[in-house]
């Protein structure tokens, strides 16, 4: 008992640790991206590389990073070579990162003289160069369009800021104090969490803390196992569209993935990423998770293709999605989840492609197991839903002013339940993560006119999709606008008889009103001053024939203006009668 | 200066305190009424004054969860939102956050907005964020918005206007407007105008919420005291530990909502020490605040009705409150918290409460599942006193947990006991060191019945080396609102204000205006702080106030660095100003308890004691006489037990207070 204590106020000081990194990075970083919305991400791990506890905002795609590429720095920079103070960054997409913007910072923690633990952060910084401000890169075919790339070095010492690396990203940066500030908040956030790592080091003793850390590890696993054997025998595959590269714009590509839940026999170490699982239990009916990608379409020269940690992501991420929500996250999760990505394929992108895009195929490939796994599961099946939005908003020249963000599509129907409206299925962000007008107003030449639902948007069904937004943004100067939009084309499909949800896009409103669809994927589009920029989010699929609607639910969504009467009257034909 | 009442209502129990003119204190303790919170008090009242002439009441103090349970209950009124046209959809979509188990969670609903789609409506206005009219109210569609409200039949109703903390002009307009058809109206630039939208509409709605309901209650309150002959004012807490009108808590309801554990912590901050950690542990729930330098921390954006962990407050689930609060940590468990088994077999305790009704398995009551009390009854740190408690019935919920962990009973519920620390430590952890403040050199003081069982424990996971159990620790809240003084605070959002001192002098006599009083007056006191980011930044520090630039932002660079351990200089700006006035000086203290007979060793029973291999017999005393007693030790009084560990030492402190030492912490 007392072991199984200890572990699980470890666990709660661990995930305490970097939730106390994650706060000192959003309140003191620039980057605009992370001050009005989005979160920082913060996590704690061992020098095995083992994910021991991350921060609640950290998305998966960031703490997966984190952990694919620590073993990439130790490569580069052994362990003994490290000093107590020095704090280590790098980018590289190949070997863990996510992309330019994404700066993963880490501060070794020692114990005995060695590093035992690192604290690590990670958030998009202000800019670091690449085709536009802000880091937004959709039309990219390799990687050094993207910006600079950062191999594993050192950022800082106990002495501070490394001023040879300071002086190179400055020089790459259009907003060089901003992403100077940036940086210090990260190494600031790896101090806040190395200390209070080190203070349970004191107070549990090295092998104390080791110990309990293997103990909650194990216990996680066990609970993702246990969690694992409840769902069906069997194989399920299923294949997601993504709209088109950016380049090549009728032309679709496809993420194919096959679930096999069966009692496997796991040979130690065969997995296809090399990462993200470990050894399984010796006994032949291991309750594990086989998610294999093979027959995915190979990766191209365009913004389309995914890093091996953000795919691993969306992989992990979706098949939590089946199982109990209240287990941690952390490594003894990833042990029973084996993830194979062929390599070269969109999801495990080999140099030199792009993969700032990672977006749009992890999305593709979180979908194609929502299926997979809704085939398993049904009376747990959600239908397909609308992607978010990313865009970016900024200065065409100096000094710049950078708004980057993104909006959420409309969530799949699930069964017996409505999907909601506009927010994040994917990975879990939550709206708050929108940024609000009035400080943006503040802080941008433009005026918001109005951010609404747009009724009939969710697919019509049984149970009806979540509902896409309209945002409309007038510029008050000129201005260059970039996007990275999919399922734009081809709209998420129902399920069991549910329809499609409808389709958003990106716009361009005219001086003389009239609307101008751009491409979903756009790279520093002019805009003039008084021209309006509109995103609207594609909503969510239906499930389940519209006919057999409560009509109750027809004129609740009627009463809220979810729906139109005229699409009330083509979608639910019997609420017409 | 006349008898002074504090009530108190909790969940469970109505506590009456009342301190006569040199400063005696009478307190009882009755269950409250939910059906009608004004009968549990009309009765407290009614014992608490035996003897004493109402008349001779000249101040009444009330902390109400009123609000609280209105908000979690949804029983406030229907709302009509008013908004600029173009925003009506930006309170239903919301901006929850999906943490903890939400983030996994496929079939994740967002929590119901707090005003129906279809109850919001839209003017067409436009303001800039400088203040500017870009598009002139339209008042025909102001009349068509009132029309519409009026024919739902909505008879309360929250404007909200886009920048209206810069120009309140057309919120005014609209408003006046409305009143004329519907009967209560509350506007974001008059309860709190501070920039970002969705969180002072979400303030105004839910003031417009309550407010109605709070209006009623008070004047039925005043009512039931004038019967009984306390004829004085009912003042009521507001959540920053200040003490308002009736008048001003029905018009800016929202601000009372964390009146009750305000209340809590004013008494921690009154124990002598500068700084305390106030740790309040009752029944569901227990709360944690940092007192320093006598004042306790502030916050200025609080949830309600969100998530269970940390109270409901955790940000981004519950409905935001931008109004000030203490800022208290509130964790999910306490002496009714249940403990059971994960799906892997791990012992968890808690969020879920067996509450007064079966209540833990010792009480007799028809509870069998095995609570925070329960374990506390097995290991001999609790006894029957004025409530029956059976071991029996203890032992018995105790091995549902113990056979399937395959312990003895003793050792399943010393686990219980050390998670529920656990949790309680973590709740310690939020408001210390989550915030850069390191708890080491506080003191941390044990209130609530269940407080002083656990806070040795706590203390000790800190190093934190004093632990204090004022007298009264058991009505702690009531007893706190009688040092809350008259007062109340105003903020203004505003970039590029030209001069600060006008903009203070505003709403300084805004402020005193609230409390019925000039802002120039006797015994008016008045703090005026700023909030300050580096210019670039969009998170900013509240400092007070300096007119010589380099002092505030000295001040400013000192905050930063003490909250994010950055040391960092650069241009800064300021974006808000705050004002509090407040009303006379601090009240004085309590006196002690008179002292009973000096009946030191009331007994000994066996209590277990990890450290001391398991069950030990340990001294029983009563706080009445103590003298320094080392640990273990067991100190019982009428209200709580105080559990003092081996290496604790127990003296008595002043005021009837008992002090906890650990000489190696």
């Amino acid at each position: 008992v007392n072991d199984a204590l200890t572990a699980e106020v470890l666990r709660n000081a661990l995930v305490v640790a970097a939730e106390e990194a994650g706060i000192v990075v959003v309140r003191s970083a620039y980057s605009t991206f992370i001050v009005e919305g989005s979160d920082a991400s913060a996590a704690v791990l061992d020098a095995s590389g083992r994910l021991v506890a991350q921060s609640m905002a950290t998305t998966l795609m960031n703490s997966m990073a984190l952990k694919a590429a620590l073993p990439e720095l130790l490569a580069d920079i052994p362990a003994d070579t490290m000093r107590p103070g020095d704090v280590y960054v790098l980018n590289d997409a190949y070997r863990g990162g996510v992309h330019t913007n994404d700066l993963l910072v880490y501060r070794p923690v020692f114990t005995g003289g060695a590093p035992a633990y690192f604290a690590a952060t990670m958030i998009h910084v202000s800019d670091l160069g690449g085709l536009s401000a802000g880091g937004m890169a959709p039309l990219a075919t390799d990687i050094f369009l993207e910006g600079l790339q950062l191999p594993p070095i050192r950022l800082a010492t106990s002495e501070g800021l490394d001023r040879t690396v300071e002086a190179v990203l400055r020089a790459n940066s259009r907003t060089p104090d901003k992403v100077m500030g940036d940086v210090r908040a990260l190494v600031a956030g790896t101090a806040v969490a190395a200390a209070r790592i080190a203070s349970l080091v004191e107070e549990y003793g090295e092998a104390g803390l080791a110990a309990g850390i293997d103990d909650y590890l194990d216990h996680t696993e066990a609970r993702t196992r246990a969690a694992l054997a409840e769902l069906p025998r069997g194989r399920f595959g299923a294949t997601y569209p993504i709209d088109d590269d950016g380049l090549h714009l009728e032309k679709a590509h496809h993420v194919r993935v096959t679930v096999s839940l069966e009692p496997t026999s796991v040979e130690n170490g065969t997995v296809g990423s090399g990462i993200g699982v470990g050894r399984v239990g010796d006994g032949p009916e291991v309750a594990g998770v086989v998610v294999d990608f093979a027959g995915t379409d190979p990766q191209v020269p365009a913004a389309i293709n995914a890093s091996v940690s953000q795919s691993l992501a969306a992989a992990v991420f979706a098949v939590r999605c089946f199982l109990d929500p209240a287990i941690p996250m952390n490594d003894g999760c990833l042990r029973a989840i084996d993830v194979r990505l062929p390599p070269g394929s969109l999801l495990n992108a080999r140099s030199p492609v792009p993969c700032g895009g990672r977006y749009v195929p992890i999305y593709a490939a979180m979908e194609a197991i929502f299926q997979a796994l809704s085939d398993a599961v049904p009376e747990r099946a959600i239908a397909a839903s609308g992607i978010l939005q990313p865009f970016s908003i900024a200065a065409v020249g100096a000094p710049y002013w950078i708004h980057l963000s993104y909006d959420f599509g409309g969530v799949g129907a699930r069964r017996g339940l409505d999907g909601p409206d506009a927010t994040g299925v994917h990975f879990g962000i939550g709206r708050n993560s929108v940024p609000q007008v009035e400080p943006v107003e503040s802080r941008c030449p433009l005026l918001v006119e109005s951010i609404e639902t747009v009724p009939d948007s969710g697919g019509p069904g049984r149970w009806r999709g979540g509902l896409g937004t309209r945002t409309v943004y007038r510029f008050l100067a000129d201005c260059h606008v970039t996007t990275r939009g999919d399922r734009l084309r081809i709209p998420p499909p129902g399920r069991d008889g549910g329809l499609p949800g409808r389709l958003g896009g990106f716009f361009r409103r005219h001086l003389d009103g009239t609307l101008e669809r751009l491409a979903s994927k756009v790279n520093n589009v002019r805009f003039a001053a008084g021209e309006a920029f509109v995103v609207q989010t594609t909503g969510g699929g239906g499930l389940g024939p519209p006919s057999e609607r409560d009509p109750a639910l027809v004129a609740a969504d009627l009463e809220a203006g979810h729906v139109t009467e005229d699409g009330a009257a083509e979608d639910y034909r019997t609420f017409a009668e | 200066m006349g008898y002074a009442i504090g009530v108190d209502v909790g969940g469970t129990f109505t506590d009456v305190v009342l301190r006569s003119p040199p400063g005696e204190i009478t307190v009882v303790k009755c269950l409250s009424t939910h059906y009608d919170p004004i009968a549990g008090i009309v009765s407290g009242v009614t014992r608490v004054l035996r003897g004493v002439d109402p008349s001779q009441v000249t101040r009444v103090v009330h902390a109400t969860t009123l609000a609280t349970n209105a908000v979690l209950e949804r029983r406030g009124a229907r709302v009509a939102f008013v908004t600029t046209r173009g925003f009506r959809s930006v309170v239903p979509l919301g901006r929850y956050a999906r943490v903890e188990e939400d983030r996994y969670d496929l079939r994740f609903t967002p929590p119901p907005p707090p005003v129906a789609a279809a109850d919001c409506f839209e003017v067409a206005e436009r303001v800039s964020a400088r203040g500017a009219v870009l598009t002139p109210l339209d008042l025909d569609s102001v009349r068509r918005a009132a029309a519409e409200i009026a024919r739902r039949g909505i008879t309360s109703a929250a404007v909200c206007l886009l920048h209206s903390y810069a120009n309140p002009g057309h919120e005014r307009r609209v408003a006046a407007i409305l009143r004329e058809s519907v009967p209560d109206v509350v506007v974001s630039s008059e309860v709190w105008p501070e920039i970002r939208e969705y969180e002072r509409a979400t303030t105004t709605i839910m003031s417009a919420y309550i407010g109605p309901l709070m209006a009623s209650y008070l004047s039925r309150l005043s009512d039931r005291l004038a019967e009984l002959g306390v004829r004085a004012p009912v003042h009521v807490m507001d959540s920053a530990g200040g003490v308002i009108s009736a008048d001003l808590a029905a018009r800016r309801a929202v601000a009372t909502i964390e009146s009750g554990p305000a209340a809590g912590v004013l008494a921690a901050a009154r124990t002598g020490f500068p700084d305390v950690i106030s740790f309040d542990m009752g029944g569901t729930t227990a709360k944690t605040c940092v007192v320093r330098g006598g004042r306790p921390e502030i916050t200025h954006e609080f949830h309600v009705g969100g998530k269970g962990s940390f109270g409901g407050r955790r940000a981004g689930t519950g409905v935001p409150i931008k109004t000030p609060a203490i800022d208290l940590a509130e964790v999910g468990a306490g002496g009714g918290s249940i403990a059971w088994l994960d799906a892997a077999g791990a012992l968890r305790v808690g969020p879920r409460s067996a509450g007064s009704s079966p209540g833990p398995a010792c009480y007799g009551l028809g509870g069998s599942e095995p609570t925070v009390t329960d374990a506390n009854l097995v290991l001999g740190y609790l006894a029957s006193a004025s409530l029956p408690l059976s071991p029996g019935l203890a032992g018995k919920a105790l091995d549902r947990l113990a056979e399937p962990l395959g312990v003895t009973r003793e050792r399943a519920a010393h686990a219980v006991h050390e998670i529920v620390s656990a949790s309680m430590a973590s709740a310690v952890h939020v408001v210390t060191v989550q915030r850069g403040i390191d708890p080491r050199g506080f003191v941390l003081v044990a209130l609530g019945g269940a407080g002083p069982m656990h806070a040795a424990r706590v203390a000790g996971r800190f190093g934190i080396g004093t632990v204090v159990v004022p007298a009264y620790c058991g009505v702690a809240s009531a007893a706190g609102l009688l040092a809350g003084e008259l007062s109340t605070e105003r903020v203004l959002s505003r970039l590029d204000a030209g001069d600060p001192a006008e903009v203070f002098a505003e709403l300084a006599a805004e402020a005193a205006g609230d409390l019925g009083v000039s802002s120039g007056g006797d015994g008016v006191r008045v703090s005026r702080s700023v909030d300050v980011r580096f210019l670039g930044q969009s998170h900013d520090l509240t400092v007070e106030w300096s007119d010589d630039r380099p002092v505030l932002e000295s001040r400013f660079f000192d905050r930063y660095e003490q909250v994010y351990g950055i040391r960092q200089r650069g241009e800064i700006e300021l974006v808000g100003y705050r004002v509090r006035v407040t009303l006379g000086a601090p009240p004085a203290d309590l006196a002690p308890p008179a002292p009973a007979e000096a009946g030191q060793v009331a007994g000994s029973r066996s209590a277990y004691f990890a450290e001391l291999g398991g069950y030990t017999d340990v001294p029983v005393r009563t706080r009445d006489g103590l003298a320094p007693a080392e640990g273990p030790l067991i100190i019982e009084d009428a209200e709580s037990t105080i559990v003092v560990p081996p290496g604790w030492t127990a003296v008595p402190g002043p005021a009837g207070a008992v002090h906890l030492r650990k000489e190696d912490a």
